[in-house]
């Protein structure tokens, strides 16, 4: 997601301050997506620039009120319409080190998936605890928010078991040379030629 | 003092070369107040833990404690009347009697315990309400869907006052909503000063208890308890005022 399209999403709501919008960004976020006013500005000024919002006359108070054009309003329902591309980076990171610790000699993999499952099992928890405490029906939003989070957490955790599971079966099959020795078993040291190779 | 204790616990099923090491010296104490959740792959030795925890299997090695008693020290009818009034279970296959409606099912230990029958009644619907299904007292299992099933379990591991509560995949066959209720459930009894084990593979589960314990091949291999308290977690979320 990006900024714009949230500022494109409170507009949508009326006209909005640069303060304004920042407040209710994270509120709508519940907190979890904080922005500076600086963050705010320049992506008011591109949405200008790109013609999807356009600035109002300043307000006594020299405040300057934005509003949503009606190609603002396309660009938001086509958001809205577009599910968001897998792009995870922190994920992308983990499976890269995961797939670096398996090729790197005297790299423990199971200790590296286990300290990354507590960790990430740790933030589970963590968001649990702060979910058990919004009850209030105003807190919707923010448990919505915390769910992403815990759904998304919880696939990480799923995802390292899976990995753990296909390494014992791995290990089982190309016992994992032991740490900076040289193995006389040539499976794993191959696989570590072809992965360089690529 | 804990509530349960497991002391250097080792479950070897078989001798010799076939022998299965189900449970390798573990070592666990769940205080009242806590709720402990066991996690690790399939054969890890998770039901067994659960099942040495309540007297229904007994260590080949170590010892097990709950409330203060040694189970290995008690004769069957002590060990049976430890079983029904202080520990509470949800197995991993549900063990509902068939011939029994669901509020008899899960009257049957305050029964077996001799307290009188309207009072087993009066127990017994007011645990199915806790999950939902005061409707559905009078149904055969048989008659009911694999969740409502499953939270008949439930009822019948939390009703009368139980001071340990065992739980196998307890949400198995439930919808994450249902799941997560019964996961409140828990987690409300745990705070109320019960002690709780529960057994999953879903990490979401796992995440209301205090502690999560892996096990691989019979051994802890780590243990996550969150680090922080809620009061200063909610401070170190930007936005969020404690
Ligand atoms: N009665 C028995 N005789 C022989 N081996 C047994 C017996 N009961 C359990 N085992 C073995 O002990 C090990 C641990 O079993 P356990 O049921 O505790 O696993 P688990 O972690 O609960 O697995 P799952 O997630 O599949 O329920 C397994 O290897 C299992 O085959
Ligand atoms: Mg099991």
């Amino acid at each position: 997601m990006s900024v714009k399209h949230g500022l494109l999403a409170l507009l949508e709501r009326g006209s909005r301050y640069g303060y304004q919008l920042r407040a209710e960004f994270e509120q709508a976020t519940g907190g979890t997506w904080p922005l500076n006013i600086g963050q705010v500005y320049t992506t008011l000024a591109r949405l200008e620039r790109d013609g999807l919002v356009h600035a109002l006359p300043e307000s006594d108070g020299g405040q300057r009120p934005y509003e949503i054009t009606d190609d603002g309003r396309v660009e938001l329902t086509l958001w809205f319409a577009t599910p968001i591309s897998p792009a995870d980076r922190p994920r992308d990171e983990l499976a890269i080190k995961l797939a670096l610790a398996l090729t790197t000699p005297g790299v423990d993999v199971r200790a590296v998936v286990q300290t990354q499952r507590t960790a990430t099992m740790r933030l589970l928890q963590e968001y649990t605890r702060l979910k058990g405490g919004a009850e209030r029906p105003g807190d919707l939003a923010w448990r919505l928010v915390l769910d992403a989070m815990i759904f998304r957490a919880e696939a990480e955790v799923r995802w390292l078991d899976h990995c753990e599971s296909s390494l014992a079966r791995y290990a089982h099959i190309h016992p994992i040379p032991a740490a900076g020795g040289v193995s006389d078993d040539l499976a794993p040291a191959e696989t570590t030629r072809e992965t360089t190779k690529r | 003092m804990s509530v349960l204790e497991l002391r250097e616990v080792y479950r070897t099923h078989g001798k010799g070369e076939t022998a299965v090491h189900a449970l390798r010296g573990v070592t666990l104490a769940v205080a009242p107040g806590e709720f402990v959740a066991v996690m690790g792959p399939s054969g890890s030795g998770k039901s067994t833990l659960l099942n040495l925890a309540g007297g229904l299997d007994a260590p080949t090695r170590g010892e097990v404690v709950v409330e203060g008693s040694v189970l290995g020290g008690l004769n069957r009818k002590q060990l049976a009347a430890v079983r029904r009034r202080r520990v509470g279970y949800v197995f991993q296959d549900l063990n509902l009697l068939p011939s029994l409606t669901a509020a008899e099912n899960v009257a049957l230990p305050l029964e077996l315990d001799g307290m009188s029958l309207r009072k087993t009644r009066r127990h017994a619907i007011a645990a199915l309400e806790e999950v939902g299904l005061a409707d559905l007292a009078l149904r055969f299992p048989d008659e009911m869907s694999g969740g409502q099933q499953q939270r008949v379990a439930i009822a019948r591991a939390l009703v009368g006052d139980r001071r340990l509560v065992l739980a196998d995949e307890p949400t198995g066959a439930l919808d994450s909503q249902t799941g997560e209720a019964v996961l409140k459930l828990l987690r409300a009894r745990v705070d109320a000063g019960a002690a709780g084990v529960l057994v999953t593979h879903e990490a979401r589960h796992a995440a209301w208890a205090d502690r999560v314990v892996f096990l691989r091949d019979g051994e802890i291999v780590d243990t996550s308890g969150p680090l922080v308290q809620p009061e200063e977690l909610l401070h170190n979320v930007p936005g969020v005022r404690a």
